[in-house]
């Protein structure tokens, strides 16, 4: 009798009201330390100088006018480039590469898809020194090929790993009957497939391009001109030798930060985590 | 034939790409290595000094130092309260109580918000924070726990586990949905049974859940390391490797050695230390993961 009304009590789908507040507190907890730091500088960012010195509740879009002042539109138009056309060129190979490993066997299929995969893990800094020699002999340096090149060749593994995985859930017989009404392959893939696979060719894009947007070190060893610096390092300009000019980094940390929730949210249920965690760097 | 025509145009492109970014670069760097080529000499070229840069390397003071740092801060400690945290949150967020306050929905909401924002604006976020004057100074400060501010990014006390903490802050959501969508999978049979034979809810933790999220966990463990080991943007974006090169770790030291000291062929070396390091837990990535990646895919 004890024991049933104890297990009763501590059903796991009926909790004790001790449970409930232990949880609710926690929850709130983990919330605010999650959520609050974000708010803190999005907040911050219409505040002059970040609101660090002075406790003011000023409102104001100073910061955001001095960015735009200081040069910052640059760096949002050279990313929006090279971003835009790696993301471009990195998914059409990458449709062309999945298409072939969704409906053909071919010889050393295994093993080249694993070695693709095995690109997400890489060490990407110990490719920094041989590709600036290369890149320095080839005129690549501070140029914006020279950035797509490699944006393209670095989102490829995570998009080739995505779209197969979208690919093998479309029936072959789709492509068998356009090819009997007289398509060819490559009209199949682009106009056949694609639209098909619609959703999940634009989520892999959109992720492709964020991490292009958000890329860091190889903007930091292939750009040292001003003019060609990508958004995040023109974010990182703003702190100074001595000081750093908080308001302006704020604001700078909002715009980069707005487009990536806008193209994340949607997509973010498409992207399992555990997909995920094999492209994030 | 024509098929075999196709497949080739199709993964020509990718393969040559790849093999140019990925292939030819690492036995370049392992070439590089053996010589002394400096950066403001690469039209002149470096010298075949064979081994001298490993033995410069193996001999150096604060090589057994970034070890230490890579390794036991950047890499374990941050993967295991990585993982602790985000089961920690799973667990929390899957609770009967939360379902009932209401609170699970806006939860799972707040952790996109840490996931989604990139590392390069985390890292402001928190150097903001931690501040002289910043939020967690004036925080610690009102609730009485500290006299005086703490530079938390300048005092060698502090700066790793500020550096971890920023981590955590921006990864965990990534464990913590993972994992509270394994869990979701565990059927409620299970519990009922082990309720019914008089299983205490940390038996059925161990017993119940465990076992079913313990692929996940490592899974996600051992991505966790790759992808902390070899990270660049924390440390550097955090601290530049400093107070002096106290928080150096193998990434930015092979950073600084090329771009700062202009030393390649250095650099070069410690590249490769790192990607031995890293080929070792390849092997084990290809065993766990990539075969399982390849039988879910294809």
């Amino acid at each position: 009798m004890r024991g049933a009304a104890r297990g009763a009590s501590r059903h796991w789908r009926d909790p004790r009201p001790t449970a409930l507040i232990v949880a609710a507190i926690l929850a709130i907890l983990t919330l605010f330390v999650l959520v609050y730091p974000a708010i803190y500088v999005f907040i911050g960012s219409f505040r002059p100088g970040g609101g660090l010195l002075s406790a003011t509740t000023t409102f104001t879009f100073r910061n955001y006018v001095h960015i735009f002042q200081a040069g910052f539109g640059r760096f949002i138009v050279n990313s929006l480039v090279i971003c835009v056309a790696a993301t471009v060129a990195s998914t059409a190979l990458s449709v062309m590469t999945a298409y072939a490993f969704s409906r053909f066997n071919f010889r050393f299929k295994r093993t080249l898809f694993m070695g693709i995969l095995f690109g997400q893990v890489f060490p990407w800094i110990v490719l920094i020194n041989p590709l600036f020699v290369v890149f320095a002999t080839m005129h690549l340096i501070n140029s914006y090929i020279g950035m797509i090149l490699t944006y393209t060749a670095f989102t490829i593994p995570f998009s080739v790993y995505m779209l197969v995985g979208y690919l093998v859930t479309v029936p072959k017989s789709l492509d068998e009957a356009a090819i009997i009404d007289g398509a060819s392959r490559w009209q199949v893939i682009w106009l056949i497939i694609c639209p098909v696979m619609l959703p999940g060719l634009v989520a892999t894009a959109t992720y492709a391009f964020l991490l292009c947007w958000t890329e860091y070190l190889f903007a930091l060893a292939f750009l040292t001109q001003t003019d060609l610096k990508t958004l995040p390092l023109g974010l990182y300009q703003f702190f100074g030798e001595d000081n750093v000019d908080w308001g302006a980094v704020m604001a700078a940390s909002v715009v980069t930060t707005l487009p990536v929730f806008l193209l994340f949210l949607p997509i973010q249920s498409r992207i399992s985590p555990g997909r995920i965690a094999g492209a994030v760097k | 034939m024509r098929d075999r025509l196709f497949i080739t145009t199709m993964l020509l492109p990718t393969v040559v790409l790849l093999l140019l970014f990925y292939g030819y670069p690492i036995f370049d760097n392992l070439r590089i290595s053996f010589t002394d080529l400096s950066l403001l000499g690469m039209r002149r070229g470096g010298n075949w000094v064979g081994l001298a840069n490993y033995r410069e390397l193996f001999h150096s003071g604060g090589f057994g130092h970034i070890l230490f740092n890579t390794f036991v801060w950047l890499t374990a400690t941050s993967v295991i309260l990585r993982l602790l945290m985000g089961l920690g949150i799973a667990l929390l967020l899957h609770t009967s109580a939360l379902k009932q306050l209401r609170l699970a929905a806006l939860a799972r909401f707040a952790l996109l918000i840490p996931w989604a924002t990139p590392p390069i604006v985390a890292v402001v976020i928190w150097r903001f924070l931690l501040e002289r004057n910043g939020a967690v100074n004036g925080a610690l400060e009102a609730l009485g726990i500290i006299d005086h501010p703490i530079a938390f990014l300048a005092d060698m006390r502090t700066v790793w586990p500020s550096i971890v903490a920023i981590m955590l802050w921006n990864t965990v959501p990534l464990i913590a949905l993972s994992l509270l969508s394994s869990l979701q999978t565990v059927p409620d049979e299970y519990y009922e049974a082990a309720e019914l034979d008089g299983a205490t809810n940390w038996q059925m933790f161990r017993f119940v859940t465990l076992p079913f999220l313990m692929p996940a966990i490592l899974v996600l463990g051992l991505m966790s390391v790759f992808w902390s080991f070899n990270n660049f943007v924390y440390v550097w974006l955090a601290t530049g490797a400093g107070p002096g090169t106290y928080t150096n770790v193998l990434a930015t030291e092979v950073y600084l050695k090329a771009f700062v000291d202009f030393k390649l062929g250095y650099s070069s070396a410690i590249g490769m230390v790192m990607a031995l390091i890293m080929g070792a837990f390849g092997i084990v990535y290809l065993r766990l993961v990539a075969r399982q990646q390849l039988e879910e895919t294809l």
